[in-house]
């Protein structure tokens, strides 16, 4: 079974192919601004790498943040896209669950240019995740177990993904987390 | 014969989630507009990040429903189309990555559409463009005037030097206390009014550049003093005069420009072309000068996705295709649009 992973969520581009949970190919690719002009030629590139077409692709996974808004979106919108058109199982998975793997119990903490994105670790689950602005971060931390998170591990991704249910494309949507202005 | 063209457009430049199967770049086979407007209504104005969101949430869905509505199957398409410019960089995004999935699963060539000319093709909906013509371009982001001389070359004749009429209607909407969007609303007050304000002409001169941002700060200025001596505003009459002033100022360079070059078809095109009032006197001056002129039901007025595949064909037929290092333009006016692809 092939898996085509899709990870855009902050300032680099991961997409990865697993054959029966195994990454067999990937490529990252590390911008800033670009998403948009690297993603598709990047899966592209994938695809003929690994000698597959897209209609070989068996099931899609998609990172849906907490990160770069536009990052997750043009990640999203590809998955489900993909999902749609070739009427394959898309699977989500957060951000800071791609770095689950050898955090303990505690707070899992993603940092950003303004704040930190964190989630609390129980029982190899996230929840209550939350968005906390660096002027109350002192505040926050102080008598929280907290660990951030670094280096991401994707050759167990698509093993942790799927144990996962599978969702509907029409429902996946990017998890942004921190409020816009108008929301406040 | 030739075979029949059939193009898959998406449009997301603003605020209406779009899909459209057009035939030949004129009959539209499936048409689906999402719009978000009641959304963007509570903070008086599109508010850029929830557009984008709002497109993402909504895009598979405006695609099936396209889909549902076409009576063909996707193998009959020739081509998928998307707006890549301009407008808010991050709603039209969401549709350039959705065209390039469809392109790269359904195998189909990729075509990159300014929006500006969606808007001008729309007229090809219910007429057919007649080279050369006028066409008067007036929108929240545009006021163009331009000569098609054919389906490849056009040459603008002039542009607003500060804001598009569509932008300061909203404007002045927003000071008249008027709900968002505020073009079709102040259009509404003004039927009830009558002019009896006195205020300036925008650029008195013989070019066929547009200014409106004088006209705006008058109006702006006129309602903040008369509030501050507690006087009370005549708001239809305001807004009729106000609506009158801006009209007139399009009008009398159309005139111009018809009377210049002796060119006998008009079009109008944008969301302003939905303005009624603008439509009659643009058309009491084509009457004047014998031209010929047809302005988009209301329908194509607005934003959608069957203009963008009107516009695709002429780019079909010349094989012009993107590849898939498309990227959004939020800036790309139809002045920068007609030199990049001279």
């Amino acid at each position: 079974m092939n898996t085509l992973f899709i990870d855009t969520h902050a300032d680099f581009i991961f997409l990865g192919i697993y054959k029966d949970n195994q990454l067999i190919n990937k490529v990252e690719v590390f911008e800033k601004k670009d998403h948009s002009t690297i993603c598709m030629p990047s899966l592209v590139k994938l695809l003929s790498d690994s000698r597959l077409t897209i209609q070989e692709i068996d099931d899609v996974i998609v990172v849906i943040g907490p990160g770069s808004f536009t990052g997750v979106r043009i990640g999203v919108t590809i998955a489900k896209v993909l999902a749609y058109t070739l009427n394959i199982p898309i699977r989500t998975i957060t951000s800071l669950e791609l770095y689950t793997k050898k955090v303990a119990e505690g707070y899992l903490v993603l940092e950003e240019k303004n704040g930190y994105y964190v989630a609390k670790k129980e029982r190899e689950k996230l929840s209550g995740y939350e968005y906390i602005k660096k002027s109350e971060w002192e505040e926050w931390s102080k008598t929280k177990v907290i660990e951030f998170c670094k280096e991401i591990d994707y050759n167990h991704l698509a093993t942790y993904s799927h144990k996962k249910e599978p969702t509907m494309s029409h429902i996946v949507n990017p998890f942004y987390v921190k409020k816009i202005e108008v929301e406040k | 014969m030739n075979k029949d063209v059939r193009i898959l457009a998406i449009e997301t430049s603003c605020d209406e989630t779009s899909m459209a199967v057009v035939k030949n770049g004129k009959t539209v086979e499936a048409l689906t507009i999402s719009t978000q407007m009641k959304t963007h209504a509570n903070f008086g104005g599109v508010v850029p990040e929830i557009a984008s969101r709002m497109h993402t949430e909504s895009i598979t869905l405006v695609l099936e429903e396209t889909l549902n509505k076409f009576p063909g199957s996707i193998d009959d398409i020739d081509a998928i189309a998307v707006t890549y410019a301009p407008g808010l960089l991050g709603s039209l995004l969401v549709g350039v990555e959705c065209a390039k999935t469809l392109s790269l699963v359904y195998n189909k060539p990729l075509i990159a559409v300014n929006h500006t000319m969606g808007h001008i093709y729309a007229n090809n909906i219910e007429h057919q463009i007649t080279y050369p013509t006028l066409a008067l371009i007036v929108s929240g982001g545009h006021t163009d005037l331009l000569v098609l001389k054919s389906e490849t070359d056009m040459e603008i004749l002039g542009s607003t030097i500060d804001d598009s009429v569509g932008e300061v209607f909203d404007k002045v909407a927003r000071v008249l206390k008027m709900s968002y969007p505020g073009g079709p609303n102040i259009e509404k007050a003004a039927l009830k009014g009558e002019d009896t304000y006195k205020l300036p002409s925008p650029m008195q001169d013989d070019t066929y550049n547009f200014s409106f941002s004088g006209l705006k700060s008058f109006v702006i200025n006129l309602v903040h003093n008369e509030t501050v001596k507690g006087n009370e505003i005549r708001v239809n009459d305001l807004a009729h005069s106000f609506q009158k002033t801006a009209i007139d100022e399009l009008t009398r360079k159309v005139e111009l420009a018809l009377k210049n070059t002796g060119i006998k078809n008009m079009i109008l095109a944008g969301g302003v072309s939905a303005n009624q009032t603008l439509r009659e006197e643009i058309n009491k001056v084509c009457q004047k000068y014998n031209v010929t002129f047809h302005v988009p039901n209301i329908l194509y007025c607005t934003d959608n996705a069957a203009m963008i595949g009107c516009a695709a064909y002429p780019l079909y037929k010349s094989q012009k295709f993107a590849d898939f290092t498309l990227n959004a333009k939020s800036n790309e006016n139809i002045k920068s649009y007609i030199e990049n692809n001279k």
